[in-house]
Parts: C-alpha cells; sequence; structure tokens
C-alpha cells in the first residue's frame, strides 16, 4: 500500500497563488479608482459634519450630525427632494412605457428596420448638455421653438413652456434621450426570448394579446426591472438638464442641483452641500443594490 | 380523434428554389402513430410544423378531420405539439403550463384544473405540479410537455423529437411509456425523430423523407424487408446494410469475389431482363455468416454487444478494400487480425444504378 498524502496544505497554497496571479492586473486600476472616487467621498463625509464657509473665509468647524438634523427642516431641500423624486420617476416610467412600445414595433422584421432602429438610437447618443440646449431654443423657445410655431401656425396663443411647466420641460427632454436605451434593454429581452414557446403558446391556442401578456411580458420582467433601476440610477443625478433648460428655479431644481447651488453654485456652504450629497449616495447605493440583484439574476436566468 | 391527409403539399423557403418539402401526398388514418424519419435537412420537422400551421404551406393541400386546414391558423387548429427543447413556459408552474391551452379555450378553472389532476396522475406529475419548469429535471420536463398536450384531448398530437434531449436510457424508457400513452389515448400522432431505432420502434408505420422527398411509407417491418430504394435500404436498420457495387452477368446470378448470392425467383426474372452492368446489391448483417466457405477476408473490428456481436470483415473486392458486417453469436471466439470465410444466405437486396430496387 502506497501512503496516502494529505494535499490539502498545498492545494490552498496553489489556489492562493493563482487568486493573487488574477488580481495582480486589476491592482492599479483599483488603486486609481480609490483615489479618485473614495478619497473624495471620505473627505466629502468629513465636510458634511462640519460647518464650513468659504465667503467670506471662516475656520471649518465640527459639528456633528447638526447638518442632517437641519437637512429636515429645510424646505428647499424637502422641495429638491420631491423634485428629484417626480423627475425620476416620471422620466423613468414614461421612457420605459415608450421604449417598450418601440421595442415591440421594431421587434417586427419590415423594410428598413436597420435604419429605423439606427434612427431612433440616435437620441441616447446626444450629449445631455446639447440636447438640453436644442430642445430649450429650438423646440420649447417662445420665439424661435418648433412648438411654438405649430401652435401659432394652428392658430392657438405662443406658451412659455419652460417657465410655465419647467418640470415637465426637463422630464420630457430627458424621456427623448432615455427612450432609446429602455427600448434597446426591452429589445434585447424580447429577441431574446425561445422562439419555440411562442409557437407552442400558439398552437396552444393563445391570441396575439393573450401571447404579450402572459406570456411575454412576464418574461420581460427581469429586463423592465434592468431598465427601471439602471435609469433611476443615472436619472437621480441628473443635473445638466436642469442647469441648461431652466437653470434651477422653482419646481425644477432637483438635489443635485441643489447641492450645486449650495456649494460652487454661489451658496458656498460646503459643510451643508456636502451632507445633501451624501444623501444622494446613500440614495443611490440602495437603489445600485437593487439593480445589481436584478442584474445577477437576469444573467443566472439565462444559463440552461 | 381525426385523419390527417397532405395532399401534395409542398414548403418552399423563401429565397430558395429547392423545396424543403416537395409534392408529399400523406395518408394518416384516425388513431395510427406515424413517425416520419430522415436525415438531418430531409424535410421532416418542415412537414409536421405545415400540419400544425407553424410553416406555410406554398402548394398542394393539408386535411385534419376531412376539413381543409391549409390556411388555418394554428391556434385554430385543435392540434397539440411537443417540441423538442419542450417550449415550456418559463414563468408558469407545471399546473399552469398543462392548463393554459385550457384557459385559452375559456374552460372554467375547477374542470381545468381537474383535468391537469388527471393528466398529471397519467404521468406522475403530481408531486411537481406547483414548481416552476426550471426546478425540474430534463424527464421531468419532457413529461410536463407531454401533459400539456394530453390534457387538451387534441384532434391529433404532433411531436417533433421530443425524446432527443434525454440521455440514452430515460429514452428507451419513456419511448415504451408514449407508444403505450398514444395507444392508450388512441390520439393520431405524426412523430418526428432522424433517429431510426425510435421510428422503428415506435411507428404503426413509418415515413422515410429524403431532401424533402417521401421515399416511402409502410409498416417498421415491410420497411425493413422490402426498402424501396438504395437510400431507405442504407438508412433503416443498425448497423446499416451491406451495400456493395458489383457487376451483373444477366442471366448467370450475381456474385461479390468467390460468393455466390442467393437471389429469389423474381429478381433474378428482373435481372435478367436487364443489361449486364453494375448494380448495387445489399445484404443485412444477419444474412451474412461466418464459417469455412464463401470469400476470404480479415477481421477488423469486433463489436460485442453481448447478446450479439457485429464482426467488421475487410475483403478484397474489384481490386480494393472492402467492408462487410456481419453479425455473430454473443460469445464468438473471432479476433481482430483473424482470417475468415463469408457466406451468405439471403435474402439479397437489389438495386438499379438509378437506386430503384430490382425484383420483389
Amino acid at each position: 500500500m502506497s501512503q496516502q498524502t494529505d494535499r490539502a496544505e498545498q492545494v490552498k497554497r496553489l489556489q492562493r497563488r493563482e487568486g493573487w496571479r488574477r488580481r495582480l492586473p486589476l491592482v492599479p486600476a483599483l488603486v486609481f479608482t480609490i483615489v479618485v472616487t473614495q478619497v473624495p467621498f471620505i473627505l466629502s463625509l468629513w465636510y458634511s459634519l462640519t460647518e464650513w464657509k468659504i465667503v467670506p473665509p471662516e475656520p471649518r468647524n465640527f459639528i456633528g450630525f447638526s447638518n442632517y438634523v437641519d437637512l429636515l427642516d429645510n424646505r428647499f431641500f424637502r422641495e429638491a427632494v420631491w423634485t428629484s423624486i417626480w423627475m425620476t420617476v416620471s422620466a423613468v416610467l414614461l421612457s420605459l412605457l415608450l421604449g417598450t412600445l418601440l421595442a415591440i414595433l421594431l421587434d417586427r422584421k419590415f423594410f428598413g428596420q436597420g435604419f429605423v432602429r439606427t434612427l431612433l438610437i440616435t437620441p441616447f447618443l446626444i450629449m445631455p448638455v446639447v440636447a438640453g440646449l436644442v430642445w430649450k431654443t429650438q423646440v420649447f423657445n417662445s420665439s424661435f421653438g418648433v412648438l411654438n410655431w405649430l401652435l401659432d401656425s394652428l392658430g392657438f396663443e405662443r406658451i412659455e413652456f419652460v417657465t410655465r411647466w419647467p418640470l415637465w420641460s426637463i422630464v420630457s427632454v430627458l424621456v427623448w434621450q432615455w427612450t432609446p436605451f429602455m427600448m434597446l434593454i426591452v429589445l434585447a429581452g424580447l429577441q431574446g426570448q425561445d422562439q419555440s414557446v411562442l409557437e407552442a403558446a400558439r398552437v396552444d391556442g393563445a391570441s396575439s394579446r393573450a401571447m404579450f401578456f402572459q406570456i411575454t411580458l412576464p418574461q420581460l420582467r427581469p429586463y423592465l426591472e434592468l431598465g427601471i433601476l439602471l435609469g433611476s440610477i443615472y436619472l437621480i443625478q441628473v443635473f445638466d438638464y436642469v442647469d441648461v433648460i431652466t437653470g434651477g428655479g422653482p419646481d425644477s431644481t432637483n438635489v443635485p442641483y441643489f447641492v450645486f447651488q449650495r456649494s460652487i453654485g454661489g451658496g458656498w456652504q460646503f459643510g451643508q452641500a456636502s451632507a445633501y450629497s451624501i444623501v444622494v449616495v446613500i440614495a443611490s447605493i440602495v437603489i445600485a443594490t437593487f439593480g445589481l440583484r436584478v442584474l445577477s439574476n437576469l444573467l443566472e436566468g439565462e444559463k440552461p | 380523434m381525426a385523419e390527417v391527409r397532405y395532399e401534395n403539399a409542398s414548403r418552399i423557403y423563401p429565397g430558395t428554389d429547392i423545396p424543403a418539402v416537395e409534392s408529399l401526398d400523406l395518408d394518416i388514418p384516425d388513431g395510427e402513430l406515424l413517425v416520419l424519419v430522415g436525415p438531418s435537412g430531409s424535410g421532416k420537422s418542415t412537414a409536421l410544423r405545415m400540419l400544425a400551421g407553424l410553416e406555410f404551406v406554398d402548394k398542394g393541400s393539408v386535411y385534419i378531420d376531412n376539413e381543409d386546414v391549409t390556411l388555418t391558423p394554428p391556434q385554430d387548429r385543435d392540434i397539440a405539439m411537443v417540441f423538442q427543447n419542450y417550449a415550456l413556459y418559463p414563468n408558469m408552474t407545471v399546473q399552469a403550463n398543462m392548463g393554459f391551452a385550457l384557459k385559452q379555450q375559456g374552460v372554467p378553472k375547477a374542470e381545468r384544473a381537474e383535468r391537469v389532476r388527471e393528466a398529471a396522475r397519467i404521468l406522475d406529475l403530481e408531486p411537481y405540479l406547483d414548481r416552476k419548469p426550471k426546478n425540474l429535471s430534463g424527464g421531468q420536463r419532457q413529461r410536463v410537455a407531454m401533459g400539456r398536450a394530453i390534457v387538451r384531448r387534441p384532434q391529433v398530437f404532433l411531436m417533433d423529437e421530443p425524446l432527443s434531449n434525454l440521455d440514452a436510457k430515460l429514452r428507451v424508457q419513456t419511448r415504451t411509456e408514449l407508444a403505450d400513452l398514444q395507444a392508450r389515448l388512441g390520439v393520431t400522432t405524426v412523430y418526428v425523430t432522424h433517429d431510426q431505432v425510435e421510428a422503428m420502434t415506435m411507428g404503426h408505420r413509418v415515413a422515410v423523407l429524403k431532401d424533402g422527398i417521401l421515399q416511402q411509407v409502410d409498416r417498421p417491418r415491410t420497411l425493413y424487408s422490402h426498402p424501396v430504394n438504395l437510400f431507405v435500404a442504407g438508412f433503416i436498420g443498425s448497423p446499416a446494410m451491406n451495400l456493395v457495387e458489383v457487376l451483373s452477368e444477366g442471366t448467370n446470378g450475381l456474385r461479390l469475389g468467390s460468393l455466390s448470392l442467393p437471389l429469389d425467383e423474381q429478381t433474378a426474372h428482373d435481372l435478367a431482363a436487364r443489361d449486364p452492368g453494375a448494380i448495387t446489391v445489399g445484404v443485412r448483417p444477419e444474412h451474412l455468416r461466418l464459417g469455412s466457405e464463401g470469400i476470404a477476408g480479415q477481421v477488423t473490428v469486433v463489436e460485442e454487444l453481448g447478446s450479439e456481436s457485429y464482426v467488421h470483415i475487410t475483403v478484397e473486392h474489384q481490386g480494393g478494400p472492402l467492408l462487410l458486417v456481419v453479425r455473430a453469436e454473443g460469445e464468438t471466439m473471432t479476433q481482430r487480425g483473424d482470417n475468415v470465410q463469408v457466406s451468405c444466405r439471403g435474402p439479397v437486396h437489389v438495386f438499379a444504378p438509378n437506386g430503384e430496387r430490382i425484383g420483389a
């Protein structure tokens, strides 16, 4: 009988070495990421616990959680939170709805499909600032805007859209830009469907309506969730559109813009502004955690 | 319960000139299990999908229960189909999967549940009714797909390679269960497979297709003993028939080297009427014998299956090596490298150069 050697120790050492061989190439990127994101974040955390004004320059005082406590009492902050919620929820849901409808259309074969798809994706490729400017000056504007030209030629009175509906003006630009994103996600879901399942449903006597609501839509669920979560993470931090289209003001100042106003935008209250931004970060982390869970479910679901 | 009929039915896919199925004429009586068999690309699945309504019929017609359904959409044909990958609805439980078709028909919930339970009992699926397909094994999924079909009590069952995703042992077991179930329910069934063993063991009749053209429809035994052409002869039977090209000498019969091939009267007569020339003869492995007479050769491989063994023998024929497969006893003493002699006890199948069978 040959002696049975216990290899556990050796195996463990080999695994450890293999693990480092894989991690090592990632280290530079990791260090860079920590330096440019985590260090400022920790500094912000610290600032949020201080009272710190630059103009006029005052020494930085540690005041504990007072900034956070004051948040709740601040009417402007509460309004900014509501604006953020409204803006994010309505833009995400509307773009998801429109994106789904477009995806269903694009899922069928028709002449010029590729061309139409490219056209539909284009809004997503435009820089946010440019999109905001184009809409503000060429669509909403009361003198030069297309919408007002249309109203005018139909005999209606001109409307200063941005002044009258600041929130919805921004939301419509957001929807215009984000519909293609949602469309692509849903389209991926539609095209990933097992064709034979649809055929089975047809043989089983399902009408087109029943097929969509009982077979397709439930299968799209993870994709819709993914769209909602990714969209929310991006749209909760919208800043450029607000700055370009309304420049803040009632009904259109969301939390990121409020943070800006309170700090480098003229308020110079870095302590308070840091506290606001921490709140946004926490909200984003909560949403992102859900988002990643959905994403991993989706990837697991694709394994046969 | 219904009769199914294909009348001159063709399917030509857009962008091609060659029909995937060409002028298919097939009559399937009520209650029969007909197997469509052929190699890949033979059009067997297309033919089935034409019956399901999932493929257009470009020429000809398809009838179910004497009703022309050529242009009827699948949902109105009263057929149930089992797909190769089962195509279960992933978001629904087993129960909902099986009850889906009934729900579409507007069958009341109580009756639906009762019929699903009944089918689940037949298929041993009762413990799994509340599971989702992804939590089932391959065999269970296959049975759910079957259950989805039988719950409907349709006029016709269509099965598109329903066993090909199962492992070998389960496949053999399910094969017999399926044939038994079909016989008990008595529902006309069209069954597609590429596996000729499945076709032979399950089919009441078997239709052999090649390149979209129907070659032969017959009972399995007839298909085996009287293949109408070279393709069917080579396709049906495992291991395959030995097919050898020889020179016909007219009235003098046929010889394979030193081996004289026994011919029945009709074949000998038909052969004598033809001009001498190259023809193909076919002999099944069980009709060849190892012994002390016949053509000499050397054993290259012995496949031992326990109950029998197949001996591969290389003989010299027309100046080149020729491989013959001979069936021998399970306990054969033959080994690789042995020099043996092969004789033939018939029957011998004879095919003309165009592949058609000569003689009876």
